[in-house]
């Protein structure tokens, strides 16, 4: 953990802030020191870090929760392609989290784990949808003997 | 004194889809056939599939965009005058070991498309020549699908049955029905049963293009080069070829190479066959020629080395329905498409046409990044959005026929080289008039046609940039070599030792995933070598 983890936590929780459906809040340290280190190895990832901590200031984590986003709304007007990749590890890092897959699970049906080796079960192909289109005439364009033409 | 160089039969540069194809072609004839790759093998038994942060993988290993993967393979691409950004994969396989495996075939009057159409230029070969080719290159590649398409000319039964509908592509597919449009279940390069040489069925799982830990979608690493190097073919990896040297007689007659560790090497060889991608390969041959460091470019007497770079652009119109259709299972990208709007209609405003191909949904973090949408918002509204997206999503691509233009293309900057000391590839696009005209109008008929399945929301972004999967045209096939680059063989007019067989050589673009006619195209140029090196062929279908 750095010293800047708290603030960087308390940014997280503002991108993702969590529901009472169940959502996690991204606002906890563990996922603060992942995304630290996830946008840290991505392009032009490091300066973007540094840009938005210092936009922040400590005095972030104390700001009420409307006066916070009206920070990162401006964060975000003022230098948009820095903003998006933080919004991208935010999210690299949240949605690869298994409490928050977890709740994805729960929550949406999917299943919460990597998609082999089980795959899925789907139902062998149905003849009969073809029904309708079966009917149709070919209708590809012949070339019968055209020969190529030289033109340009 | 210098070493002699080493000697072989046939170098092939690039060891991806066309090469494959051309090798094992080649193979078992007693010839000493020597591939040269820059990447490495790709372990397909520990894909990122298999990892619970899989998605993460998709962001920067498997991502398609060379400057954002940045693997030890990789080149930059100078990418800035181009909307539709690099995709390829720099691996033994290239880019099939990260695509979606549709397999489509060209129509009949893509070969034909100046006579027709009065547009770009015509094709030296016809659909009929490809015929065998295409079937042959089927069965190697364990095709699933359909026969009786009446958007198609009519084609042997495929090897493996079609691959199973979900929710999502059913609703489509009645979309497509209320409209009385035409649309048809994917020839797929993914295999549906499992066959005999280990490979299993595809189990449905979704991201194909983390590579496939069941061998089920076709790569050319598990389909043809396992025969290919059982059959005598040299495979070295890691080997990066900076150029291909002229010799007196207007043959190419050094290959040179640098391997990965940084030991330089010539080859001469009695043929050599460039099959890098219609971008890797116009860069080496622009780069080449006498001297030590870049030459003025071989077998560019036509000046079109480069030129006439197509690229399908491409619309993604996305559905979001009410009910939870658990859209992200099934492969990604392999499950119908729609002819309708195929062949040319003028009264459309256009020329030529664009096939709607569809797109499942994608897992969690894809999702929230936009996926083929827009990225979700952050803040208070974003879990409400996730739940109203996720897995209740299917897409449509409208893939366009793009045609040729001279001014977009490939070129060198020599003053910017990477780490192998050659310069590195600048693209250059525009999207022309009638491109512009075809995207609009295939938009609103993808919207058409997911409203009609009913879908609530349609969400379109007219133009996906991450995509330039299909490098095309820039080292074009024809007959007159003050027009082309290459015979119909794939022989380039004005150095008869040397030839091209990735996508470069296509004239058109024609609307569908060009890698079915690019190895179709690799086939019968092989067996179109053998005849003229004397040697034994054997039947194509
Ligand atoms: C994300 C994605 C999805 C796709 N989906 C589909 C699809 O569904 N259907 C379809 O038909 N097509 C699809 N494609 C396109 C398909 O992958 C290509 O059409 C096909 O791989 C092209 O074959 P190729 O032989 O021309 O080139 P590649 O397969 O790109 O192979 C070129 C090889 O040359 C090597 N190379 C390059 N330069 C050098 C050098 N100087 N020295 C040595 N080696 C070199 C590269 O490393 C590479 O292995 C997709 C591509 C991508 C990236």
């Amino acid at each position: 953990m750095t010293t800047r983890d708290p603030l960087l936590a308390s940014f997280l929780g503002h991108l993702l802030p969590g529901d009472h459906n169940g959502w996690p809040t991204a606002s906890t340290l563990h996922l603060a020191r992942r995304f630290r280190e996830h946008v840290t190895r991505t392009p032009d990832g490091t300066s973007a870090l540094a840009l938005i901590l210092d936009h922040l200031g400590d005095g972030f984590m104390k700001r009420a929760p409307d006066d916070a986003n009206a920070l990162l709304l401006k964060f975000e007007e003022e230098a948009p392609d820095e903003f998006e990749r933080l919004v991208v590890a935010a999210y690299s890092v949240y949605y690869t989290d298994p409490g928050v897959l977890a709740a994805v699970e729960r929550l949406t049906g999917y299943e919460a784990r990597p998609p082999q080796p089980l795959g899925h079960e789907l139902e062998p192909f149905d003849e009969a949808l073809l029904a309708n289109v079966r009917r149709r005439e070919p209708f590809w364009r012949r070339i019968n003997d055209i020969l190529p033409s030289d033109r340009e | 004194m210098r070493n002699a160089p080493e000697t072989a039969d046939i170098v092939i540069v690039g060891a991806g889809a066309s090469s494959a194809a051309m090798a094992w072609r080649l193979s078992g004839k007693g010839l000493k056939i020597v591939v040269l790759e820059r990447g490495d093998w790709v372990d397909q038994h520990r894909s990122p599939s298999l990892r619970p942060d899989w998605e993460l993988a998709l962001q920067s290993e498997y991502h398609a965009n060379p400057n954002i993967r940045r693997a030890p393979a990789d080149y930059p691409v100078n990418e800035v005058d181009t909307p539709i950004k690099p995709a390829i994969f720099n691996a033994v396989g290239g880019g099939t070991i990260r695509w979606g495996a549709h397999f489509p075939r060209q129509h009949p009057s893509d070969f034909r498309v100046r006579s027709l159409d009065g547009v770009a230029v015509d094709w030296p070969l016809t659909y009929d020549d490809l015929v065998p080719y295409y079937d042959l290159n089927d069965r190697m590649m364990g095709v699933s699908g359909l026969a009786g398409d009446p958007a198609n000319p009519d084609r042997a039964v495929r090897p493996n049955p079609p691959l199973p509908m979900c929710p999502a592509t059913r609703a489509l597919a009645g979309g497509f029905d209320e409209l009385g449009w035409h649309w048809w279940p994917s020839d797929a390069a993914i295999l549906s049963v499992d066959d005999a040489n280990g490979r299993s069925a595809c189990n449905s799982c979704g991201p194909c293009g983390l590579g496939c830990p069941r061998y089920a979608r076709a790569s050319v690493d598990v389909t043809y080069w396992r025969s290919a190097i059982t059959a005598g073919i040299e495979l070295r990896t890691g080997h990066v070829v900076r150029k291909l040297e002229m010799g007196k007689v207007g043959q190419v007659n050094l290959v040179r190479y640098i391997n990965s560790n940084g030991h330089e090497g010539t080859i001469s060889s009695q043929v050599v066959v460039v099959a890098c991608n219609g971008l890797g390969s116009a860069r080496l041959l622009l780069a080449s020629g006498d001297g030590d460091r870049d030459g003025d470019g071989i077998a560019n007497a036509s000046g079109l080395v480069g030129r006439n770079l197509m690229l399908h652009p491409t619309a993604i119109v996305t559905g979001v329905f009410k009910e939870q259709l658990k859209s992200y299972r099934g492969p990604f990208a392999s499950a119908l498409y729609s002819q309708e709007f195929y062949e040319s209609d003028r009264e459309r405003g256009f020329v030529r046409g664009f096939q709607l191909q569809a797109l499942r949904g994608q897992g969690p973090l894809s999702t929230a990044l936009g996926g083929y949408m827009r990225r979700l918002p952050w803040g208070t509204g974003h879990h409400s959005r996730f739940v109203r997206e996720f897995g209740r999503t299917v897409s449509l691509t409208v893939t366009c026929d793009d045609l040729p233009e001279s001014e977009n293309r490939v070129t060198l900057e020599p003053g910017n080289r990477d780490r192998w000391d050659m310069a590195i590839p600048r693209m250059y696009y525009r999207l022309g008039e009638n491109t512009k005209r075809m995207i609009a109008f295939g938009i609103d008929r993808a919207r058409e046609a997911l409203e009609a399945a009913g879908a609530r929301d349609v969400v379109v972004n007219p133009l996906a940039r991450q995509a330039g999967f299909h490098m095309l045209g820039t080292a074009r096939m024809g007959l007159d070599p003050k027009s082309s680059v290459v015979d119909a063989d794939c022989r380039c007019h004005t150095v008869d030792n040397l030839m091209i067989i990735d996508g470069s050589v296509f004239p058109t673009a024609s609307a569908v995933n060009p890698t079915p006619t690019i190895q179709a195209i690799a086939l019968r140029a092989a067996d179109r070598l053998l005849a003229r090196l004397g040697m034994p062929q054997e039947r194509a279908a």
